[in-house]
């Protein structure tokens, strides 16, 4: 989490284009909340951070109010956020931010893999690809 | 009425300009009156009442034009937006009523001084009292009988009109109206004549507390009065509150269609 | 319902604006409105406004007819419809006036958060008196908005400030009927959507249970008015 510090993100200042909403790509409750983990998963968003009311964020991303609202609730449901009466929405203390962040490498990973099927590949030539992206990647 | 000071302060601002302009014009009027030149005094007299008279058609015109106006603003959105606003039919067609009748109120009540003024240019003088029945009284007189149904009826043509835009052609209901004027006007103009006098007539000179026997007296050039005219005449009040009541009639017809007005 | 049609037919001469219409419009549903060209778009909403009478059918609105029902509804209608020599200020005048819940603070703000500049309407771009009408009406505390192409012809910051000043204003009681040709720019505001064509209508759905079948409003659209 070295981005703590430097806090540079508050998703206030994040634009639509930011969020990536699709119009095309399922229901925008979906990926509001995949946006939310998202963010979790790779720290832009920190345990215990307060998020944007439900309406500021709308604005934000010029969506209807209660599109938020149910986002928001999918992600308490998976308790990654919680509201605290009076105070707002919060990241939980306890979000479990591994377990995002496997399952965002996991995602990943099998996008990469159903690619490679896709281009008939084999396994050996593929994991040589992938760890020449990571050896230049770290660089 | 609820919405009334500020549905009259709307037809204030729309139309402002052109009721201080007819006001502002009895200027032109004051000075024409004053710059007639005739040889014959009762020459002089006949130019300066014609003078008058087209001011009084003007009066009566240019606040008719004022509610009228069927073109331009009040057929775009504005009409859309006033139907929507909450004060009811009435205080609509009151507050527009009200300024066009205002401003004509205004305009003959200084009218009825240009021609009092003229009235002493010819010789006449008259006592205080009179003077004040004929500069007041006889402009409400007029006012009441003539422009405040002319307007009123203006304002139900235009409300008729537009009301039935979309039903139909508007233009048959509103042609319907005006062709039917003239008859209607007949027959009013016919049953008010049988109707005048059949209430005492108000003394013309001899109302609100100046006796009986007050003189009007003429002396043309400044010369020793030639006549002294027992000023009692008497104008019927049948007509005026005929056309008062044709008016009141007028007008609630009007806020009733209103409410029936689509746009 | 905060609203409904039923049975509404709108006939204008020999064609018809609208043909058997019925909805109903629950409280605090955003609706978007859609539809090509004269397919009965405005006619549906100055229906409900209460500007046009119902040729055949029914048109209710807080359980009364609409125009009597005027004072709690609002309707920002397609044509500019602001008087020319009309500043923000005299508009605040003619709001405070005419409508008890007008809010002038509110309208204050919206002016500003809009950069509505104080001139008269006619030294107005149609951008800036878009902005004007749209505060006017936002300013109000109503429970039924009626917004007949509250973007037409307005540049692309200024839509997008309207969208915000919208979703900034709406409360979960309001419900709003939004029709728009810029349906790209306007569907996530909506939470249901209705396709008119050539009066009647083609489609009414869930915004989000369209996306669910993997179709965006915009793409439905395409389909079902194409």
């Amino acid at each position: 989490m070295t981005r703590h510090g430097v806090l540079v993100y508050s998703l206030t200042m994040t634009t639509k284009s930011a969020w990536r909403l699709d119009m095309n790509a399922g229901p925008i409750f979906v990926q509001i909340a995949s946006g939310v983990r998202r963010m979790l998963a790779r720290g832009d968003l920190a345990p215990g951070q307060k998020l944007p009311s439900a309406r500021d964020l709308a604005a934000e991303l010029g969506v209807n109010p209660n599109t938020i609202v149910h986002a928001f609730a999918e992600l308490e449901r998976m308790a990654v956020i919680e509201t605290k009466r009076g105070l707002g929405t919060f990241v939980r203390e306890d979000a479990p931010v591994a377990s995002l962040r496997r399952d965002l490498l996991q995602a990943a990973a099998a996008a990469f893999s159903a690619e490679v099927t896709a281009l008939g590949i084999s396994k050996g030539e593929a994991l040589g690809v992938l760890r020449e992206v990571l050896d230049a990647g770290e660089s | 009425m609820k919405g009334f000071k500020t549905l009259f302060w709307l037809e204030y601002r729309r139309s402002g300009a052109w009721a201080v302009a007819l006001i502002g014009s009895l200027a032109f009027w004051a000075w024409a009156l004053f710059q007639a030149r005739a040889v014959d005094p009762v020459e002089l007299s006949s130019v300066r009442t014609v003078l008058l008279v087209i001011a009084a058609a003007v009066g009566a015109l240019v606040p008719a034009l004022m509610i009228g106006r069927l073109r331009g603003e009040t057929r775009g959105g504005q009409y859309q937006v006033l139907l929507l606003t909450p004060p009811s039919g009435t205080a609509h067609v009151a507050a527009r009523y009200a300024f066009a009748l205002g401003t004509a109120a205004v305009y003959f009540g200084i009218l009825g001084g240009l021609a009092w003024w003229v009235v002493g240019m010819a010789g006449l003088t008259v006592d205080a009292s009179t003077a004040a029945q004929l500069v007041l009284g006889l402009p409400l007189y007029v006012v009441g009988t003539t422009i405040a149904p002319i307007l009123a009826w203006t304002v139900l043509l235009t409300v008729f009109v537009s009301a039935y835009r979309i039903a139909g052609p508007g233009w048959i209901p509103g042609t319907v109206m005006v062709i039917g004027t003239p008859f209607a006007l007949r027959w009013l103009v016919e049953g008010i004549a049988r109707a005048a006098y059949s209430l005492p007539g108000w003394p013309i000179l001899g109302s609100l507390g100046v006796p009986e026997g007050a003189y009007m007296t003429a002396s043309p050039d400044g010369h020793e009065p030639e006549m002294i005219v027992d000023g009692i005449v008497h104008i019927p009040q049948e007509p005026l509150w005929i056309m008062l009541a044709l008016t009141l009639v007028l007008l609630v017809i009007a806020s009733r269609i209103w409410r029936e007005v689509e746009a | 319902m905060r609203a409904s049609l039923s049975g509404v037919t709108k006939r204008y001469g020999r064609t018809d604006g609208l043909s058997n219409v019925s909805i109903d419009f629950p409280v605090g549903q955003v609706v978007g409105v859609l539809g090509l060209n004269g397919s009965g778009k405005s006619t549906l909403l100055k229906l409900l406004a209460g500007l046009l009478f119902p040729s055949a059918g029914k048109v209710t609105v807080f359980d009364g007819p609409p125009r009597e029902n005027r004072a709690k509804l609002v309707y920002l209608g397609e044509n500019d419809s602001l008087w020319t020599w009309m500043t923000p200020a005299d508009a605040e005048t003619f709001m405070k006036g005419l409508y008890d819940d007008f809010d002038i603070d509110r309208y204050r703000a919206l002016l500003d958060s809009l950069a509505v500049p104080k001139r008269k309407t006619k030294a107005m771009s149609k951008g800036e008196r878009g902005r004007l009408r749209l505060a006017m009406a936002l300013a109000r505390d109503a429970k039924l908005y009626l917004l007949d192409e509250p973007l037409a012809g307005i540049d692309l910051l200024s839509r997008e400030k309207i969208l915000q000043s919208i979703v900034r204003e709406w409360h979960t009681d309001e419900t709003i009927l939004f029709s728009t040709h810029e349906v790209a720019e306007a569907e996530g505001l909506f939470e249901r959507v209705l396709y008119l064509r050539e009066g009647r209508l083609a489609l009414d759905a869930r915004a989000e249970e369209l996306r669910d079948q993997g179709r965006s409003v915009v793409q439905a659209f395409r389909e079902v008015l194409g």
